[in-house]
């Protein structure tokens, strides 16, 4: 028994040692990053290959930063943090939200991908939703949303009970949804919904954007709390870049608005 | 990592409704699956090839596709043609159908063992087909398939977390939901495992009960 135990404490004890400087990362010569599924903040082709205006300028800031590779795995919003602290992955590049309780939980960097919150409903939106507050009212309205995603919070916290927030795997499955009626209302962000409806090219669809009382959410690449240098050095490029104008080019084909991303700050969006 | 007694009293009431809704799952799979199960034997035995093929081919399909796949089949294609089910009876049909072909398979071994002696017997006495399965062949077959029959309902049980692909909330999701919100895994999945290793522990007790009461008959 004494023996497995110290097998297991063995085990252990890498992983509580979990701090990972750039040095690490350069000479391993790749970086693992999460990403979600969820065009045009992250994609993932048919074929594997990975874009996405998060994953992308990721991507060049590592490069920038001597680290040629990104590897990335997809996983659940709500996995992401849990899995960033696990160390499963060194940054979380995905289009995650700064709230504050998340700042509490990571690092995040300077902002990077904003965007407002939209609802994808049959056209017309016959039961005429603007706010999360509006699906609480209306006792029989369901809404999905990503699960531990921002719009799911959002939902919660507006006063729709757990019951009716629909935990959805994915855009495909929210969108395939609403047109088969079994939710009213699937939340994403205004340019994932666009991107969803674009796809599905369903006259019978209809986006309503932005919500009623939700802000404009900005996204930073997270990193844990404990490599803060690491988190630093992205930082300094990632700023450069935006001197430079580079950031607005690789963000924009994908519709997100630099400007947007430029005039806020991490402190203001953290609430620090 | 520490384990945090306060974060599992608050997250204890939000996980046994998850595990209400799993146990519902469970039970009325299992009353799917043992009614359709039965079904599939007795069809696949009659003498009408028009009945004992196509059953015979659709049982064979359904145990030799994966139940995720079923699933989300259930859920996201059927409403294609028409047919929309709530997340909570996709699920039931999908476990239900799925595991029926497993039971089926289970009442086959029974059915068979009955001795040929009592089938005769039934024609001699001039039972008709019905009467001779309800009265004489079901009472003999099933007692000894408690056991394997108790198998299967534990493995269903064990794989209700699999409906959470179809927006179910069960036990598994809502540990999930949690712990999106709360970034701890420890104390929820440690909370799932231990609910799932007690029901499983009670149906064991049960299930033996029931063996012990019913699965001596004829010996």
């Amino acid at each position: 028994m004494r023996k497995t135990l110290l097998t297991l404490a063995l085990l252990a004890a890498p992983a509580t040692v979990l701090a990972e400087t750039l040095d690490d990362l350069k000479a391993q010569g790749f970086v693992r990053i999460a990403i979600a599924n969820e065009p045009p903040f992250t994609a993932v082709a048919a074929d594997g290959k990975v874009s996405g205006a998060a994953p992308d300028v990721a991507r060049e800031i590592f490069k920038r930063l001597g680290v040629p590779e990104v590897v990335a795995s997809i996983s659940e919003y709500g996995a992401m943090i849990p899995g960033l602290q696990a160390g499963r992955h060194d940054a979380i590049t995905a289009g995650l939200f700064m709230k504050p309780e998340r700042c509490e939980a990571v690092a995040y960097s300077e902002p990077v991908l904003c965007d407002a919150e939209a609802f994808l409903v049959p056209k017309g939106n016959p039961k005429g939703f603007k706010s999360y507050a509006d699906i609480a009212a209306d006792p029989t309205a369901t809404i999905g949303a990503p699960g531990g995603g921002t719009e799911e919070k959002l939902a919660l916290e507006a006063g729709v009970p757990r019951d009716r927030v629909i935990v959805v795997p994915d855009g495909q499955s929210g969108l395939k949804m609403v047109q088969d009626g079994r939710i009213d209302v699937y939340s994403l962000p205004v340019l994932s919904i666009s991107d969803l409806l674009t796809k599905a090219n369903d006259p019978n669809l209809e986006k309503i954007s932005p919500v009623e009382g939700a802000p404009v959410y900005c996204d930073g690449a997270a990193f844990r709390k404990e490599d803060t240098a690491l988190r630093d050095a992205f930082d300094a490029e990632l700023a450069k870049m935006k001197e430079s104008g580079e950031f607005a080019a690789i963000i924009e084909p994908y519709g997100f608005s630099a400007a947007a991303a430029m005039s806020t700050s991490r402190a203001k969006l953290c609430g620090e | 990592m520490q384990w945090n007694w306060a974060f599992v009293a608050e997250i204890t009431p939000t996980l046994l409704q998850g595990l209400k809704l799993t146990l519902l799952i469970t039970l009325l799979s299992a009353i799917v699956a043992a009614v359709l199960g039965l079904v599939f034997a007795i069809a696949r035995r009659s003498p009408n090839r028009l009945v004992a093929r196509p059953v015979s081919f659709l049982v064979e399909f359904i145990r030799g596709t994966p139940l995720l796949v079923q699933l989300y089949f259930i859920f996201y294609v059927l409403p294609d043609i028409g047919i929309l089910l709530p997340p909570l009876v996709a699920g039931v049909i999908g476990m239900g159908l799925h595991y029926a072909t497993y039971t089926a398979e289970v009442y086959r071994a029974g059915i068979e063992n009955v001795p040929r002696g009592q089938w005769e017997a039934a024609r001699a006495t001039n039972l008709t087909t019905r009467q001779t399965w309800v009265h004489v062949i079901v009472p003999q077959a099933v007692p000894p398939m408690i056991p394997a029959l108790a198998n299967y309902l534990i493995a269903m049980f064990k794989e209700t977390p699999l409906l959470s692909a179809i927006t179910v909330l069960e036990l598994m999701n809502q540990a999930k939901s949690v712990a999106n919100s709360s970034y701890r895994y420890i104390e929820p999945m440690t909370m799932v495992g231990v609910f799932f290793l007690g029901m499983s522990l009670v149906s064991v007790v049960i299930l033996r009960w029931l063996e012990h009461r019913y699965g001596r008959l004829g010996k």
